[in-house]
């Protein structure tokens, strides 16, 4: 008697844990690799009934838009991996380094017009990285105080006014040429990617990020300069902002205080669609990239289908809100 | 040692001098006095006219301290709402859009306790940290606030009311100052008086510890969100009112100022310290500074860059920040110290 009770509880038990292991499996896995299969979803969804999507020059079109945004979102990576939330000032950043690029490189040349644009993005990553890892300032407010200090010093120098690249030249035939439909800012894109990828998941320091933001008091009692870490999570975005605002210059040919505007949330877009959980301590790279992906197809079928700017931020919006919301649900479902 | 400190903790000073360290000690609005001293110092050297146009000067002060009223019930439960500067652009598109000047108000008023609710859901509900929450919501509904207005400013139909909601009352008293100290003293009661406000302390100080002692915390959230967007939408209708037209790119430069009034004040972002005392104080700072920079004629984006560098020194110089990093040096320095002997 004892003994088949003793049976019938375990089996019950066992259907039971059964039971909470398939509803604990659904969001998680979701949140994991929900995004593979939305953007093949949506790739071929976009393919197969928006006009005009499966075009050659639309997808030159769309590798051009999402370079940029893709190389300010892989650095950011680090940030929101490290758990503090984002770097808004990616918009003063990729903008005040186009602007420092094409100006400089007028007059002095591009070698040290890449220089100067290197000092202005040392600068923003030292009072970024500083104030949140040192003073242990939360990394929303400091970087929207940094964005308008950014944007404003760009306006008080440049005067609002827009800057011209040569008509010939090196930064033009760069940002004209293309390898097939695959235009070079987008292989530039795949460089930074593989590179931040390896420095993520092969270094001590891309280690000690993640450790960071899964337990930054368990890092810190570990010996580790956390400062340090958060310096090097905000230097790593602010160098990919500066590539990208080299990029932006060189396809555009002109460069403006307010060219990025929009990039911080996009990018973040991509990096939480991507799967980086915004609690920190969990995503990596190639996701980000997939997240990109997934963000410029989007915006691109808006646009085609002539929907108009409001709605495509709300759309974004609504997408960032859902993934944080998948990834809070499944947060939840495992702890229990 | 730790005997005695804990004795000094648990001694009433009894001496004036004594209560008055402990009070300045408890106060939290240290770094707000500070700089609107060094401000108002300045300006009455550089630019009095800041004091002749004092009416301008009550206007500007009241448009950012309302916003940073709202923001401080939500930043003392340890949450930020950055959705605010979309709130009050969509609140105002609201208005603009309806023909009859009461409906909309009521229609713009109702939109912000909403965007405070669904704030609220994701935040106490869904558990997403408020930061992201409420910075999604920044973005889409800006994104609303361009779908309803189609990218155009829009006019208010009757123009007559909203000129007449500009006319001082009072002196120098227009009824956007006037609602401004209402919703001040309003808050600073509910906040210092009334039970639900006294337990936003709690819920910021220790939520844990104010869920045990029976302190409703999702609902307390929820009210906060709620008052964050309602004041947001305020200001909204406020504004609208008085340009007679709605901007759906309004709000940013409030957000950046708000945001610094708010803090600079001594509301402690992690929660649990603050006062509205203090919002005011920085309210008066920044709007006093922005005044005496347009007066100057220096452009927006310029004046930013002041008011930025506020708020990176505010949420950096805050006293629990800075004993933290004091710490940190003093263990560096201890440790470094072993390691040679």
């Amino acid at each position: 008697m004892a003994k088949e009770t003793l049976t019938e509880v375990i089996t019950l038990a066992k259907s039971g844990s059964d039971q909470v292991a398939k509803k604990r499996s659904v969001l998680p896995w979701v949140a994991d690799n929900g995004i593979f299969i939305f953007t093949a979803l949506l790739i071929i969804f976009s393919a197969v009934f928006v006009n005009g999507f499966a075009s050659l020059v639309n997808i030159t079109d769309v590798f051009h838009r999402a370079a940029p945004i893709g190389i300010v979102a892989v650095g950011m990576t680090f940030v929101v991996i490290s758990g503090n939330y984002l770097d808004l000032s990616v918009v003063a950043q990729v903008a005040t380094s186009a602007v420092i690029f094409l100006a400089v490189s007028n007059q002095y040349g591009v070698p040290l017009a890449m220089l100067a644009a290197l000092a202005a993005a040392t600068v923003y990553a030292l009072v970024n990285g500083i104030a949140v890892g040192y003073f242990k300032a939360n990394a929303v407010i400091v970087t929207l105080a940094t964005t308008y200090i950014g944007v404003g010093v760009l306006r008080f120098f440049s005067g609002g006014s827009i800057f011209f690249g040569p008509e010939d030249g090196p930064i033009r035939a760069f940002g004209t040429s293309k390898l097939g439909p695959v235009p070079y800012s987008a292989l530039v894109l795949i460089l930074v990617t593989i590179i931040l990828a390896f420095v993520l998941s092969r270094t001590n320091f891309g280690f000690l990020v993640k450790s960071f933001g899964s337990n930054e008091s368990a890092t810190r009692l570990g010996g580790v300069n956390t400062g340090f870490v958060i310096v090097g999570a905000f230097f790593i975005t602010a160098l990919a902002a500066m590539i990208a605002g080299w990029v932006l210059a060189a396809f555009s040919n002109t460069a403006v205080s307010s060219m990025a505007t929009g990039y911080d949330f996009q990018a973040l877009a991509a990096i939480i669609v991507g799967g980086t959980s915004v609690f920190g301590g969990k995503g990596s790279v190639p996701r980000t990239l997939l997240g990109v992906v997934f963000v410029s197809v989007l915006t691109n079928i808006l646009v085609l289908s002539n929907i108009s700017f409001g709605y495509q931020q709300v759309a974004l919006g609504v997408l960032i809100v859902i993934a944080v919301t998948v990834d809070a649900l499944s947060r939840k479902a495992v702890k229990r | 040692m730790s005997e005695t400190q804990s004795i000094q903790i648990g001694q009433r000073e009894t001496t004036f001098l004594g209560k008055l360290r402990v009070t300045l000690a408890r106060r939290t609005e240290g770094r707000g006095v500070v700089l609107l001293a060094l401000i108002l110092g300045v300006v009455s050297f550089t630019q009095p006219l800041v004091f002749t146009a004092y009416p301008v000067s009550l206007g500007r002060i009241a448009l950012i301290g309302l916003v940073a009223l709202g923001l401080t019930a939500v930043i003392l439960m340890g949450e930020l709402d950055l959705s605010v500067a979309s709130t009050l652009a969509v609140s105002g598109v609201v208005m603009a859009l309806i023909p009859d000047v009461r409906l909309g108000i009521i229609v713009a008023l109702g939109a912000g306790l909403v965007i405070g609710v669904i704030n609220a859901f994701f935040v106490a509900v869904v558990g997403i940290n408020s930061f992201i929450a409420t910075l999604g919501m920044l973005f889409a509904l800006r994104g609303l606030a361009y779908i309803l207005s189609d990218e155009a400013p829009v006019r208010l139909t009757n123009t007559d009311a909203g000129i007449a909601f500009g006319m001082p009352l009072l002196g120098p008293i227009t009824p956007r100052v006037l609602i401004f100290i209402l919703a001040f003293f309003a808050l600073q009661i509910f906040v210092t008086r009334v039970k639900a406000g006294r337990e936003f302390f709690a819920v910021g100080g220790n939520r844990q510890a104010a869920y045990d002692a029976g302190i409703p915390v999702k609902r307390r959230i929820f009210t906060g969100f709620i008052i964050s967007g309602f004041v947001a939408s305020l200001a909204g209708v406020i504004n609208t009112l008085e340009r007679t037209a709605a901007d759906p790119r309004a709000g940013l430069t409030v957000l950046l100022a708000s945001f610094a009034a708010a803090i600079i004040g001594g509301n402690y972002l992690k929660g649990g310290r603050g006062s509205i005392v203090g919002t005011l104080i920085g309210a008066t700072a920044l709007g006093v500074l922005q005044v005496a920079l347009t007066l100057s004629g220096i452009q927006v984006p310029v004046q930013n860059i002041f008011i930025g560098v506020i708020l990176l020194l505010a949420v950096t110089t805050d006293p629990a920040n800075l004993r933290a990093v004091l710490g940190s040096i003093r263990s560096l320095r201890q440790g470094r110290a072993k390691a040679q002997s």
